[in-house]
């Protein structure tokens, strides 16, 4: 049995300038739609450092979660290259890609996407449970990470016992609790009352002062706001990249 | 260089088991997922095992009577003794239509019978004869009655080729077999009934009204089919011709020196039985020449025709249940992509959405399996009541292998399919 621990990718395609967690080039993301091809992402380029705060902001359709899911490794470019660490992500294996999933990268969506029949505690204890953690050292990972998020006196709700907030606190504490490189949340809020919205982002602030690199999508310009650096995206393209703070 | 080489067998050592750890949560996980899906859908869940479980049952049930079946005859037709063989008016193991026609043509075999082939057989280690009193007559002491006793008249040569033996005691003598003496040797249920607290030799029992003296205690032997073995009384053959039957109908048991002149020896008799019944070339034998081997292989062979239908039985119901299941599993596949997805999104690999499906579809026939196995243990035991069958462990066991293989063969398609699903797609569908 070749353990995950070893086949971590390790080509060192490129050196990126010390710092640099992200480098998109020239992406392009295109469904073919049998008549029309639709163009969900055109040419886009962009660098994201350690420690960066970043928005990706645009209109509904303008192509964010397409983007949020090629930087997640969810899914693949039709085009242009795309490094994460160093690694060029297309040159990357099935289970290498997992492995960047699984280690790198702590996703948040819209949706919480919890596993309805397991406890918060066995939700957060996943990620964990494939980079094969040992026991011990995984529950008191996942202890702590739920109790991170405010969360240590339900471990034993399931999802339906929870509330929308508490659900999307579980979902960042699972995020978490393998101490990715990189933060990725798809319009966390989005399904959330805008006090509990609050709540959820004001641990985003907490997080990205704790050191943790976080790239955010939202449509939202309070919440946008909270954030260093504004990318704008418009028809797949970036219409504007600013830094705000 | 040695220490690098450590170094790297010691990383080595801690992926392994890392690995070896996951794989068990996982298997964990996979095995508590397929059980609350047994228990929350009770009926789809038992039509799902139906294949599954019917096999099982057949399965351990065939081998259970095959099993009661070899026990029985082991105990008790090759317990013949060594290198023995019978002559008897029938073949003991034949088919039907034999069996009729035997009944028609067969001689029986007779007192002149017996003493013609003691003086003229050569090369035999020892000939005896056995005949039973029939109807079977009771037996009394003081006041106490046994009906139905097994009564055999029998040469004093034959407590050396049958199961019987002495446990205190002895078996009756030639002098008194040459003088009809009214002496007899019996089986532990006797002792049981009549001497529960005394000792039974030279006490005098009345068989069929005639009074006879015990002179030795078989060793207790136990029963078959609900039968007792041991409820007998053996008196000499003369005897039982003084006071019972004048021309007994018997069966002749002779024992070679060795298993290798057994074969000569019974051509030796057949030679000699044709003459006697004066029987022409092309005419087939009117009598019987029964070997525990010969028995056994018409045993083995009836044995293995029920195996082979057995078999025939449960490959039909296990890939059918088999195929069942493999239906669920992809239902299953299908209602949870979503679940699929937001595994792989949090960094499961192909081979660990391959095994989670693996082992439930696993864990789901095997299921089936346990199942089928109680509801066997308690057929068997109801075939036992009025025919013969006995669980074999190595039953057991099969039945587990076999029905968890079933569910492990079967689960792979449907678990291919969950682990090549995309990412991104399985997460898009709604969960
Ligand atoms: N799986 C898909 N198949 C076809 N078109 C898609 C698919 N996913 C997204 N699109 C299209 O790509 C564009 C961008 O979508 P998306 O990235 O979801 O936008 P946003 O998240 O900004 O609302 C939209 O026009 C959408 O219709
Ligand atoms: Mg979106």
């Amino acid at each position: 049995m070749s353990s995950r621990t070893l086949t971590a990718p390790l080509q060192q395609t490129m050196t990126p300038k010390d710092g640099v967690i992200i480098r998109t080039e020239n992406l392009w993301k295109t469904y073919d739609m049998g008549a029309v091809q639709v163009h969900a992402l055109c040419d886009v380029s962009f660098d994201i450092e350690r420690g960066e705060y970043v928005a990706i902001m645009g209109p509904s359709g303008s192509g964010k979660s397409t983007l949020m899911n090629l930087i997640g490794c969810l899914d693949t470019p039709t085009q242009g290259k795309y490094w994460l660490n160093g690694r060029l992500v297309s040159e990357l294996s099935d289970d290498e890609l997992a492995y960047i999933r699984n280690k790198e990268i702590g996703f948040v969506f819209q949706t919480f996407n919890l596993l309805s029949r397991a406890t918060a505690l066995h939700n957060v204890e996943l990620p964990l449970i494939y980079s094969g953690t040992p026991a011990a050292e995984r529950l008191e990972r996942a202890r702590e990470a739920l109790r991170k998020v405010e969360l240590g006196d339900r471990m034993h709700h399931k999802p339906n016992e929870l509330s929308g907030g508490q659900r999307q606190r579980v979902a960042i504490a699972r995020a978490l609790v393998n101490e990715p490189s990189i933060i990725l949340a798809d319009e966390p809020t989005g399904n959330l009352d805008s006090a509990t919205g609050d709540e959820i982002m004001n641990l985003f602030d907490r997080l990205h002062q704790a050191g943790n690199t976080i790239v955010l999508v939202t449509h939202e310009h309070d919440i946008a706001a909270r954030a260093h650096r504004i990318i704008h995206i418009r028809d797949g393209k970036v219409a504007r990249d600013e830094r705000v703070k | 260089m040695a220490t690098l080489a450590r170094a790297r067998s010691l990383i080595h050592e801690r992926a392994r088991r890392l690995e070896a750890a996951s794989f068990w949560v996982m298997a964990r996980e996979a095995f508590w997922i397929a059980l609350e899906g047994l228990r929350t859908h009770k009926l789809r869940s038992f039509l799902t095992l139906l294949g599954v479980v019917i096999a099982t049952t057949t399965l351990i049930v065939v081998m259970s009577i095959i099993n009661g079946m070899n026990l029985y005859i082991a105990d008790h037709i090759a317990n013949l003794g060594a290198n023995v063989f019978v002559l008897s008016q029938y073949n003991w193991a034949t088919s039907d239509e034999e069996w009729i026609r035997e009944r028609h043509r067969n001689k029986p075999i007779l007192m002149d019978d017996y003493t013609y082939l003691r003086d003229v057989l050569s090369g035999y280690k020892n000939i005896g004869a056995s005949a039973w009193v029939q109807p079977s007559p009771q037996v009394k002491y003081k006041n106490q009655i046994i009906y139905e006793v097994n009564v055999t008249g029998e040469t004093p040569s034959i407590i050396e080729m049958e199961q019987e033996q002495v446990d205190y005691g002895r078996f009756f003598s030639e002098s008194e077999y040459e003088h009809s003496a009214s002496v007899c040797f019996i089986g532990t249920d006797l002792v049981e009934k009549f001497f529960p607290n005394v000792d039974p030799i030279d006490k005098v029992i009345f068989v069929g009204g005639q009074p006879f003296r015990v002179v030795g205690v078989a060793k207790h032997i136990g029963s078959t089919l609900g039968q007792s073995q041991d409820n007998f009384v053996q008196i000499p053959l003369t005897t039982l011709q003084k006071l019972f039957s004048a021309r007994p109908r018997m069966n002749i048991h002779i024992q070679a020196q060795d298993v290798r002149q057994m074969a000569a020896l019974e051509d030796q008799v057949r030679a000699v039985m044709r003459s006697r019944h004066h029987l022409p070339y092309k005419e087939p034998d009117d009598f019987g020449l029964n070997a525990s081997a010969t028995i056994l292989g018409v045993w083995e062979q009836l044995t293995g025709s029920i195996f082979a239908g057995g078999i025939g039985i449960v490959a039909v119901f296990m890939v059918v249940g088999g195929i069942v299941i493999m239906n669920i599993m992809l239902a299953s596949v299908t209602e949870r992509t979503h679940e699929i997805g937001i595994r792989k999104s949090l960094g499961a690999r192909r081979r660990d959405i391959l095994m989670q499906f693996v082992i439930e579809s696993a864990v789901m026939a095997a299921t089936g399996g346990l199942i089928g196995i109680l509801l066997a243990i308690g057929v068997a035991k109801l075939v036992d009541v009025f025919f013969t069958a006995s669980v074999p462990v190595k039953a057991i066991l099969i039945g587990i292998a076999l029905s968890t293989s079933v569910g492990l063969f079967f689960g792979i398609y449907p678990a291919r399919q969950a682990a090549k699903l995309n990412p991104i797609e399985a997460l898009r569908t709604d969960g």
